[in-house]
């Protein structure tokens, strides 16, 4: 159990870490980066949370997948944008 | 039920064959909503006569399937949202030609009508977090449209939408990590009779993200900068209804899940950021140079009162309030429509974006200086709009409470204000010195579909009786 406990911290700790690099900013790209590292963050919280019952929670690695899904491809859209924003200065 | 996924579905449909078949992107995604409203409306009544229904996506068993309920609330709103989407829709058919990317408009709002739709019809809160996650994508999409000059707004939309959802997503897992179950209904059971800092924190994290993709104070600074910068039928469609979409989901939680003690705390900050929407949101909105972001700043103001709503029904069993919430998103998305779009035509015949280029308007474009006339008159709250309405329902159980007369003079400053910026452009276009000249003739037909919406917020006062009847008012 403790090593769940343990797992759950880093996961949280992960998404502290990306949500101050997003609020610290300014570069855009460094926001994009840290909004994965949010999204890695509650990811790992959900896998953690999944090893605690016996046989593991298929329901929480569903919502991983889901979850890793939409990250992909809103990260795509971001980098995308941010490319078109850069493209259009002079 | 069936209809209600028609309503869901036929959007989808359209999407997808607007984008394989560009050149009748237009009609087919037009057809597709005028559809969805004509399943709207049955399904509406379809509730009306045998109460809610529930539905199991797949089959799966209980817990493990995704539950969609359609109760007389989640009608109306799906109601609500293909009303407004038919309207954009109409009217976009009649002036998107202008555009550069016109075709690319079609498939994106039929993905959004797709999306707010299945937001309404859910009950568990992952699915939730997919519909939100989609919704803030094609709005996004939605904001490019307008070219080069829009995609820094974009692009900061787009990474406080996602923010807001990974702190929701956190949050999401948290409560999971606790009961084992999403659906709302299940968790409302289990949840606030145990409660703990940890499901403290989780709606703590849930709300913030909520608010931020809401748009409501403190975390609205976003939404001028995206809503004004978008093409006009765009914006109607965001101030309209996709900011409506995260208030629905704050509503639900703060009702349903969170404990008697816990919920009074949350009201008493959602009174408060209620005020600071008002009180600021009306204050830029005076304040500011621009036509289009006058209307943004509204759209802030007026989810103040949406705020203020949640926080007096959460206090009181009174449901008064609730019906006011619930009064206010319908009043306000009609509105909202109509002024944006009687800007967009306003601005782009006479060219400029200054409230100054409304100079003689009501001369030079009657009919689209009357659309925003009449949508100022609900946001104002003028008798007998659906403004007016959903106001009284604000204030009356307020009267008799002397404790609450703080809530009442802020209601009133708010009025005010927005009193005061929609005169400012009612008094400029009465100035007919020496109108703005437009660039060319005026389309008329835009300008009449720009006014329907108005027309239908002021027609509400007839329909009042069984929307407080249906609403369980």
């Amino acid at each position: 159990m403790s090593s769940i406990v343990w797992y759950l911290w880093i996961g949280a700790g992960i998404w502290g870490i990306g949500l101050y690099g997003f609020m610290r900013g300014p570069e855009l790209l460094r926001r994009i980066i840290s909004l994965n590292l949010m999204g890695a963050g509650v990811f790992m919280v959900m896998v953690a949370l999944a090893a605690r019952t016996e046989p593991t929670d298929g329901v929480l690695h569903a919502l991983v997948l889901t979850g890793l899904v939409v990250a992909v491809s809103a990260t795509a859209f971001a980098l995308a944008l941010l490319a078109r924003l850069l493209a259009a200065k002079p | 039920m069936n209809y209600a996924l028609a309503a869901v579905l036929l959007p989808l449909l359209a999407a997808l064959l607007a984008l394989g078949w560009r050149r009748y992107a237009a009609w087919v995604s037009w057809g597709g909503t005028i559809l969805s409203l004509l399943c709207a409306i049955v399904a509406l009544q379809q509730v009306l006569s045998d109460g809610p229904q529930q539905m199991l996506l797949g089959n799966w068993p209980t817990g493990l399937a995704i539950r969609w309920q359609l109760s007389e609330l989640t009608a109306l709103l799906l109601l609500l949202t293909t009303v407004i989407h038919s309207l954009v829709a109409s009217y976009s058919l009649t002036s998107l030609r202008r555009l550069q990317v016109a075709a690319d408009f079609w498939p994106l709002s039929s993905l959004l009508q797709m999306s707010l739709s299945a937001l309404w019809l859910s009950t568990d809160l992952f699915n939730w977090y997919v519909t939100l996650e989609l919704l803030g994508l094609v709005a996004v999409a939605m904001v490019t449209l307008s070219g080069n000059k829009s995609v820094a707004a974009a692009l900061r939309y787009l990474l406080l939408s996602l923010a807001g959802s990974l702190c929701y997503l956190l949050g999401v897992a948290l409560l999971y990590g606790q009961f084992g179950v999403l659906d709302v209904a299940e968790l409302a059971t289990r949840m606030p009779a145990s409660e703990s800092h940890m499901t403290t924190f989780a709606l703590v994290l849930m709300t913030a993200g909520l608010m931020l993709k809401g748009a409501l104070w403190p975390l609205h600074l976003w939404l001028p900068a995206a809503h004004a910068v978008a093409p006009a039928p765009v914006s109607a469609l965001l101030s309209a209804l996709v900011v409506k979409g995260p208030l629905f989901i704050l509503w639900m939680l703060w009702s349903q899940l969170a404990t008697v003690e816990l919920s009074h705390a949350a009201a008493g900050f959602f009174l408060f950021a209620g005020s600071m929407a008002l009180l600021t949101g009306g204050w830029s909105a005076l304040r500011t140079p621009y036509a289009k972001v006058m209307v943004a700043y509204s759209t802030v103001a007026q989810l103040g009162y949406a705020l203020l709503a949640i926080g007096l029904a959460l206090r009181s069993a009174d449901p008064a309030f609730q019906l006011a919430l619930w009064l206010f998103i319908i009043a306000h998305a009609l509105a909202k429509t109509s002024a944006f779009l009687a800007v967009g035509e306003m601005q782009h015949s006479l060219g400029g974006k200054r409230v100054q280029m409304l100079k003689g308007a009501s001369q030079t474009m009657p009919v689209a200086m009357f659309a925003l006339a009449v949508a100022g008159g609900s946001l104002i709250g003028l008798p007998p709009s659906g403004g007016f309405l959903a106001k009284w329902q604000l204030l009356l159980p307020l009267w008799p409470e002397w404790q609450l007369w703080l809530w009442l003079l802020v209601i009133f400053l708010g009025t005010l204000l927005s009193a005061a910026y929609v005169f400012r452009l009612v008094v400029l276009a009465f100035d007919r010195a020496d109108p703005v000249k437009p660039d060319f003739a005026p389309q008329l037909l835009p300008q009449w579909l720009a006014l329907v919406p108005a027309l239908l917020v002021w027609g509400l006062a007839f329909g009042s009786h069984s929307f407080v009847h249906w609403l369980g008012g």
